[in-house]
């Protein structure tokens, strides 16, 4: 074999790393992963449409829809939190999707280009909060129509909360993706988020003994705080009408789970790099 | 194109070692490869021997435990981000619900100044089935899509890992007949395969891989030629074998000899030699003469790998 050159490598370098395309956000990433997202019917039907049904059922066509309740009405917690449940499943999948085509070599490709780590999270990112806007839309568009009510900051704060925290369990789904790396993972993800809404006070007004463990669960923090704008701290229990809750108990939820799915997620992260 | 004023790729006593179940695997063993502008290099080697893990510290998809991996005169992740070197993989890679012409587009826009995707999908084959979903292509469809992949940067090194692993004979070849086209038009290529037929009808030079390391490396023609030389067995007088064995060992054009038992194998160039000597001097009796394969003299490189793991 021949020697190379062993000297000025440093000036051969190449000097155009820093000519990316474009900033945090690939717009042709951006297009073609919703399409992808769109493509998908099941994950349209159990993220948007069934949310809505739902809704419908739950809410709307019941005779105590019309209860006033903080400065709206039954109706409109309802909506709420079925909106929150579309939009949790929405960004489960999509954060488990993540992880799962990342690791089947998706990744590899990715690695093979000049996209930075940081365009590719932010990119996928918004897909997550757009496709989580979509059963927040379709489940306000029919609640404006069959009698929610309440303040106008009200619907506007409570979808804010129902999108950012929506967010959140991104990780959830990025974590089942990551631990168990399979598409039957994923399923399970979204699965349990049926199981973790009813122990979220979500569907079913939850009383005594499950209330005070429903308040240790994922998603009873998220919703909680969704609800805030129109309840104003009242939660509706089971068993005896309403009583107030102070909203710390709602934000501790939030804050700690954030933290623990993120230190899991980036435990899994690390799991994953030493393992290739 | 690009500057190449320094070697394409430039490996310095690279190794990777991998945490698994009891210990640590040594997937890579010290390794050093320079391979120069415009050359065609067949990675050759049983799976296992460490291929892949060096083509992905070549990409920068792995980091080494120790040495230095240089490619065009910078680290992998430079060359890669510039463009300068591109890859088609083994496995996965595809996004299932993507359409062909989508997926090149995509990987497209990651590049600041990428070939047109009109060109690259036209020098892959892929104008009749822009539209398709890849989930619906066949193996050879998918592969020619990452070959476009690859194409997208204009690399001036191209690393192929198994490319033509899950191809039929005819795809295979037709895979083949591009990649010459992009030799002759000045792309150094670096593939990996195990393969024998594929590295000497593609390569202009081998390196043959073995327990993460090299065992042998030159030019085509040179390594075919340990394998046109031939292998002389005969009986040995048990007493005298070990010493005969050594004899042996001394004479001109040989580059092996196995004792077992009694038994010797000799491979040498001049085999005529060896036999005369075996019959004349020697004692040999028994005496057999076989040409070997390229098939042998892979085997025979490949397998003396643990032999020396032992001695050291």
């Amino acid at each position: 074999m021949s020697t190379a050159p062993t000297t000025s490598t440093a000036t051969t370098a190449p000097t155009t790393v820093g000519a990316r395309t474009g900033g945090l956000v690939n717009t042709t990433l951006l297009r073609l992963e919703l399409r992808r997202v769109l493509r998908d019917r099941a994950t349209i039907f159990f993220t948007t449409a069934l949310p809505g049904f739902f809704y419908l059922i739950f809410g709307a066509s019941q005779d105590y829809s019309d209860e006033p309740l903080g400065n709206g009405n039954v109706a409109m917690m309802i909506m709420v939190s079925m909106a929150a449940y579309g939009a949790v499943t929405a960004t489960v999948s999509i954060g488990g999707a993540a992880a799962l085509e990342r690791m089947q070599g998706w990744g590899r490709q990715l690695g093979l280009t000049p996209l930075r780590d940081a365009t590719y999270v932010v990119t996928k990112a918004l897909v997550a909060v757009i496709v989580a806007a979509m059963p927040i839309a379709l489940v306000f568009a029919l609640g404006a129509v069959s009698g929610a009510r309440a303040d106008a900051l009200a619907w506007v704060l409570s979808a804010l909360v129902v999108l950012v925290g929506a967010a959140v369990f991104a990780l959830y789904g990025l974590c089942f993706g990551l631990a168990f790396r399979s598409e039957a993972a994923l399923s399970a993800a979204s699965g349990s988020i049926v199981v973790l809404g009813f122990l979220g006070n979500i569907f079913v007004p939850l009383s005594g003994l499950l209330l005070d463990v429903a308040r240790f669960t994922p998603l009873y923090g998220y919703v909680t705080l969704a609800r805030h704008p129109v309840t104003e701290g009242l939660v509706v229990t089971g068993s005896d009408g309403t009583r107030t809750e102070s909203i710390w108990i709602a934000v501790a939820n939030v804050g700690g789970w954030t933290l623990l799915l993120a230190v899991l997620a980036t435990l899994l992260v690390r799991r994953g790099r030493s393992r290739q | 194109m690009h500057r190449t004023d320094a070697p394409a790729i430039r490996l310095r006593d690279v190794t990777r070692t991998f945490p698994s179940a009891d210990g640590t695997v040594r997937a890579v063993d010290g390794i050093d490869l320079t391979v120069g502008g415009g050359e065609v290099v067949a990675l050759l080697g049983p799976n296992g021997a460490g291929k892949t893990t060096t083509l992905d510290m070549v990409l920068g998809l792995v980091a080494p435990s120790s040495g230095s991996v240089m490619v065009y005169g910078a680290p992998p992740r430079e060359a890669v981000a510039a463009g300068r070197v591109s890859a088609v993989l083994q496995t996965g890679g595809l996004l299932r619900d993507l359409r062909v012409g989508e997926t090149v587009e995509l990987i497209a826009s990651m590049y600041a100044a990428p070939a047109p995707v009109a060109q690259v999908m036209a020098r892959a084959g892929l104008e009749g089935i822009a539209g398709r979903l890849v989930s619906r292509c066949s193996g050879g469809e998918q592969q020619r899509l990452r070959f476009a992949l690859a194409l997208l940067p204009d690399p001036d090194l191209l690393v192929l890992d198994e490319p033509t692993a899950g191809m039929d004979v005819t795809a295979r070849r037709d895979f083949w007949a591009t990649m010459h086209a992009e030799a002759e038009a000045g792309r150094t290529v670096v593939f990996a395969t195990h393969y024998l037929e594929e590295a000497d009808a593609f390569a202009d030079r081998i390196v043959l891989v073995a327990g993460g390391r090299v065992v042998a490396d030159g030019p085509t023609a040179q390594i075919r030629a340990h394998a046109t030389g031939r292998v002389v067995h005969a009986d040995l007088d048990p007493a005298t074998a070990a010493a005969t064995a050594a004899r042996l060992r001394a004479l001109p054009g040989v580059t092996q000899v196995d004792l077992d038992g009694s038994r010797v194998s000799v491979r040498a160039a001049d085999s005529d030699a060896v036999a005369l000597a075996l019959l004349t001097g020697l004692g040999g009796r028994g005496l057999e003469v076989v040409t070997g394969s390229l098939e042998d003299a892979f085997v025979h490189l490949t397998e003396q790998q643990p032999v020396l793991e032992e001695t050291r």
